[in-house]
């Protein structure tokens, strides 16, 4: 016992938690974007809930903005380039690396640092825009990477309390967190496992399917919906087909497609999927023992209460 | 006295436009030592050249300096002429008022002056050579070549026909590489077996061939004309004397159901095999890893099964050194890999068209086997999956090559070509199937080669679409490729029953330690390079080995034969001479000086500075002194600047020749 004095008293009780001192490091900056304060509450909340759970530190960026994403860089790219600048630029005021939840935000945040860092001319352009040095050496960090790397899996495996054993889930990563693969840098890029990683060390079960890496037309949700819907009916024909019993998400404009639009989609094509489609952060929360209202599980559209009863996990 | 004679050159007017090469001549011609000093339109013409050597014999030149271009360009020319004219070749030397005066000047009178100047440094130099005899090395008239694919095959049987001997080294069970894979072999469409398979038969046949298969280059040491080769002949467990290949060990092996390399790992084979059954040598080989007696002690039934006692258990690799005179290297290609990529390669893979987790993605080599009539479905195009036929089927070009996002930008050359003869092979044996191709370009430079691509599409029904896949994915039974239509602008799905990838060309794994071995550069692909591309495109930097095939770059058969028999005509050239003449600008050691402290050694890029022993009349031991062969020394001059005791000089560039051009300035 003397020799893990200086570990907690819980830690030195459990031999297996006794490897890890989860109060010890962890700590970020966290960036939610504009969809986390409104159509995807839930997922915001989930993450404040896991986090706390795991002992993860996580102070929100005082005073952050939009990030600009889907438009801005369509139209004005120093704009776009600033809008992000400033966002990595206040959120260096803040210790830790900064945690992003959408992989919209993400890959804004993370091509922009590649895009500055490879030009001095915009990058001048820039700073002058936001009346600030840049520093582009700050660590942005999409969730996934935090459980599946920083936390590590196996710590992750040690904190589950309710494994998600039987649920079979398809892992949807849609067509922003692994691409370009220069500037996110997050896993391989056609052929990525760190989705399937995470949940399988909180005991769900993952299926292979085809349309992980599509892209679900998020762009065009308002402007196009035509597109989207066609686009979103095959990535669900697809888990659906694959025998998945729901969908997990890391970004919600990838959630609002296949969420909140499915009950449409399975009106235009006379179908019926009736698949839950849950955050990263509400499942691996539910498997760390969080309940359904600290995880929102109320706001999501296609109503996951009945499959969770039927896998008992709830 | 020296008598030293300048000619100056305009070169038509590549000189003369910025350099007054009248005045040249007029004032060189003044400087202490010069007897004589003209201009002439093109030094290096016939009549330019007669100038030279009627002048060194009527003035009596014991010097001479030719003011022109870069000595790179025509020092071999003027030196040939100067000997001609009965002088040392080495008492010659070139100013080089062109590529370092003319040709980057404007101003006439400036650059007039540094061209005196330049052909004044030349002038204080000549005065310092000195009369270099040529050296002479002798040849081992033997040959090693390394690799036994059609490209060392070819070499081997044109060296060993001029009445040489060859060694050829292989490293599989046997010879016959990937042409002895394919199936049928563009533009004629002739069975590559039918055509491979006899000069496999010569090389075994051949007195003047000694073939090493299932063997290794260990180490190289030597020179042009004296190379000793360590080769590893690794334990084939099989006496090749012995056995006489009538293949019942292989009858009788328990474990039957490895997959076969040489199939694609479509088919099966013992752990007691020989990779095909025209192999050459017929020789079985144990595959030591999957043999039920080299795992457990057990079995031992090939053995016991075994007429003329040829399996034996016991054996051991074994290191030959051959003598060699000349090197051909020939050890081919493999195909990019899709699916696996080498951990810090800059070479990516591609995840996205499910390659080794689709089981009907296929790569070029396996629709080969699959359509060849001895491979494993025996040439009935059959998918892997279920053993059905393919209705629809769809080749993709360029996988790997030109894809510089995915770390390869050289097209792979032969693709255009043999998915073409793939879309004919597959129409031929699936009379109701579909082909489909997607292309970016179709590259088709080559006898009768457009003409065969046209064929594809206009009698053999192949549809090609330009533009490229952007993934492929499994839905139930079948794999639905998404791809673009550029011609037409259209977004296109194909649900086909196979897909084969046209997988770019890349050098051996393992190209780059054996090019280390044999001293031999290579490009940042580990593609060996060429001395020259245009004008020595079959001989290595490094004197005395030759490259064949695709280890220097993507190949199709008929260039690969015909760099083959290039190959081997240089290496016949080297051997028509009895000794090997080379330029003497060596390092040359002064004894008295040398303290032995061999820095020299240490730097020498060739191994060349050996050490060497001082005795006195009693043979008792002075000292040990550097000393540097003249037929490996590379004429760097590395050591002559690491060198301390200024004991070792590099002929043709010694201090004093550089410091008289410095005082001359």
């Amino acid at each position: 016992m003397k020799s893990t004095n200086s570990m907690n008293s819980t830690n030195a009780m459990n031999p297996k938690k006794a490897i890890y001192n989860m109060n010890e490091t962890l700590k970020y900056s966290y960036y939610p974007g504009c969809s986390l304060h409104a159509s995807a509450g839930e997922y915001d909340l989930s993450t404040r809930e896991l986090f706390k759970q795991l002992s993860i530190g996580l102070t929100e960026v005082p005073d952050w903005f939009c990030c600009g994403a889907t438009p801005a860089h369509n139209v004005d790219e120093l704009l776009s380039l600033s809008l992000c600048a400033k966002n990595l630029e206040m959120a260096e005021q803040v210790e830790g690396d900064l945690a992003v939840a959408c992989a919209a935000c993400f890959s804004r945040l993370k091509t922009t640092q590649h895009v500055l860092a490879e030009s001095d001319v915009k990058r001048k352009q820039v700073e002058k825009a936001i009346d600030a040095p840049l520093k582009l050496d700050g660590k942005v960090k999409h969730l996934l990477e935090i459980l599946a790397r920083d936390l590590g899996l196996e710590r992750l495996a040690a904190s589950v309390k309710k494994p998600l054993s039987g649920l079979k889930v398809a892992c949807y990563y849609g067509c922003l967190l692994t691409r370009p693969p220069d500037v996110t840098n997050l896993d391989c890029v056609e052929a990525p496992t760190i989705m399937e990683d995470v949940l399988k060390a909180v005991g769900a079960e993952t299926v292979a399917w085809s349309h992980r890496m599509e892209c679900c037309g998020a762009n065009f949700t308002l402007s196009r919906p035509g597109v989207v819907i066609q686009l979103t009916n095959a990535i669900l024909e697809s888990a659906k087909e694959a025998g998945a019993d729901c969908v997990m998400v890391a970004c919600p404009l990838c959630h609002g497609n296949l969420d909140i639009r499915q009950k449409e989609i399975e009106g235009v094509y006379s179908v019926n999927y009736g698949l839950p489609v849950f955050y990263i952060t509400q499942l691996v929360g539910l498997a760390c023992g969080l309940t359904a209202d600290k995880l929102g599980l109320g706001a999501l559209i296609v109503n996951p209460m009945p499959l969770l009863k039927e896998k008992q996990l709830l | 006295m020296s008598r030293i004679g300048v000619f100056v050159c305009h070169c038509g007017e590549n000189i003369s436009r910025t350099v007054d090469v009248e005045r040249v001549a007029a004032q060189v011609g003044k400087m202490p030592g010069v007897a004589f000093a003209t201009d002439y339109k093109y030094m290096c013409s016939d009549p330019g050249q007669t100038l030279l050597k009627k002048t060194i014999q009527e003035q009596k030149l014991s010097h001479v300096v030719v003011a022109a271009c870069s000595p790179r360009m025509h020092e071999k020319t003027f030196r040939k002429a100067v000997e001609a004219a009965g002088l040392n070749p080495y008492l010659c030397e070139m100013a080089n008022i062109r590529e370092h005066c003319s040709w980057v000047h404007e101003d006439k009178q400036e650059a007039t002056a540094k061209a005196i100047e330049i052909v004044g440094m030349l002038v204080e130099r000549v005065k310092k050579n000195r009369v270099l005899p040529t050296i002479t090395v002798p040849v081992t008239k033997r040959s090693l070549v390394i690799g036994g694919g059609i490209a060392g095959i070819q070499a081997a049987l044109d060296i060993a026909d001029a009445g040489h001997h060859v060694v050829l080294v292989e490293r599989d069970p046997s010879i016959g590489g990937h042409m002895a894979q394919l199936s049928e072999t563009f533009p004629t469409l002739d069975c590559s077996q039918c055509i491979m398979t006899p000069k496999m038969v010569d090389v075994a046949n051949h007195p003047n061939i000694t073939l090493y298969s299932y063997s290794e280059i260990e180490q190289v040491d030597g020179y042009i004309g004296n190379f000793q080769v360590t080769i590893r002949r690794k334990a084939r467990s099989v006496d090749e004397d012995k056995c006489t290949g009538c293949g019942v060990c292989m009858e009788k092996c328990p474990v039957k159901k490895i997959p076969n390399k040489f199939d694609c790992n479509l088919g099966m084979r013992p752990a007691i095999y020989v990779p095909f059954p025209q192999a050459v040598p017929n020789t079985p080989v144990i595959d030591r890893d999957n043999c039920i007696k080299f795992k457990t002690g057990k079995c031992g039934l090939c053995q016991k099964v075994c007429g003329p006692g040829a399996v034996d258990y016991e054996q051991e690799d074994r290191l030959v050194v051959e003598p060699v005179g000349a090197i051909v290297v020939a050890t081919g290609f493999d195909l990019y890999t899709i699916d696996e990529k080498p951990k810090g390669s800059m070479i990516k893979g591609y995840g996205e068209f499910g390659h080794g987790k689709i089981p009907d993605v296929i790569d070029g080599m396996t629709f080969e086997r699959l359509a060849s009539a001895s491979g494993p479905t025996g040439g009935k195009i059959l998918r892997p999956s279920d053993g059905k036929e393919p209705k629809q089927i769809v080749f993709i070009q360029c996988i790997g090559s030109r894809a510089r996002e995915k770390g390869i930008s050289y097209c792979s050359k032969v693709c255009c070509m043999y998915t073409a003869k793939h879309t004919m092979l597959y129409h031929h044996k699936v009379h109701d199937g579909q082909a489909y191709v997607f292309f970016m370009d179709a590259r088709t430079p080559g006898k009768a080669y457009d003409e065969f691509w046209r064929r594809s599409i206009e009698e053999e029904e192949a549809v090609y679409i330009r533009g490229m896949v952007s993934r492929l994915y499994q839905k139930g039974d079948k794999i639905v490729v998404m791809g673009s239509d550029i011609a037409v602008g259209v977004q296109v799905e194909i649900e086909a029953d196979m897909v084969v990838l046209a997988t770019a060309i890349q050098p051996r794994t393992g190209a780059d330690s054996l090019a280390q071995k044999l001293g031999i550069s290579y490009d940042k692909y580990n593609f060996y390079s060429e001395a020259h591309a245009k004008l020595r495109p079959v001989e290595c930097a490094t004197a005395g080995i030759y490259l064949v095939g695709a280890c220097q770059g993507p190949k199709d058969i008929p260039d690969t034969v015909s760099q083959a028999s290039a190959a081997a005509a240089k290496v016949m050239t080297l051997f028509a001479k009895d000794k090997l003449e080379r330029e003497p600008i060596v390092a040359r050691v002064k004894e008295a000086g040398c303290v032995g402290c061999f820095a020299c050694k240490k730097v020498c890029a060739y191994g060349a500075v050996e050490e060497k022993e001082i005795r006195d009349r009693q043979g008792n031991l002075i000292k040990v002194v550097a000393y540097v062969n003249p037929g490996v020394c590379g004429g760097c001059g590395t050591c002559q600047a690491t060198c301390p005791s200024k004991s070792v000089e590099l002929d043709g560039y010694t201090d004093e020749q550089i410091v008289a051009m410095i005082e001359a300035l």
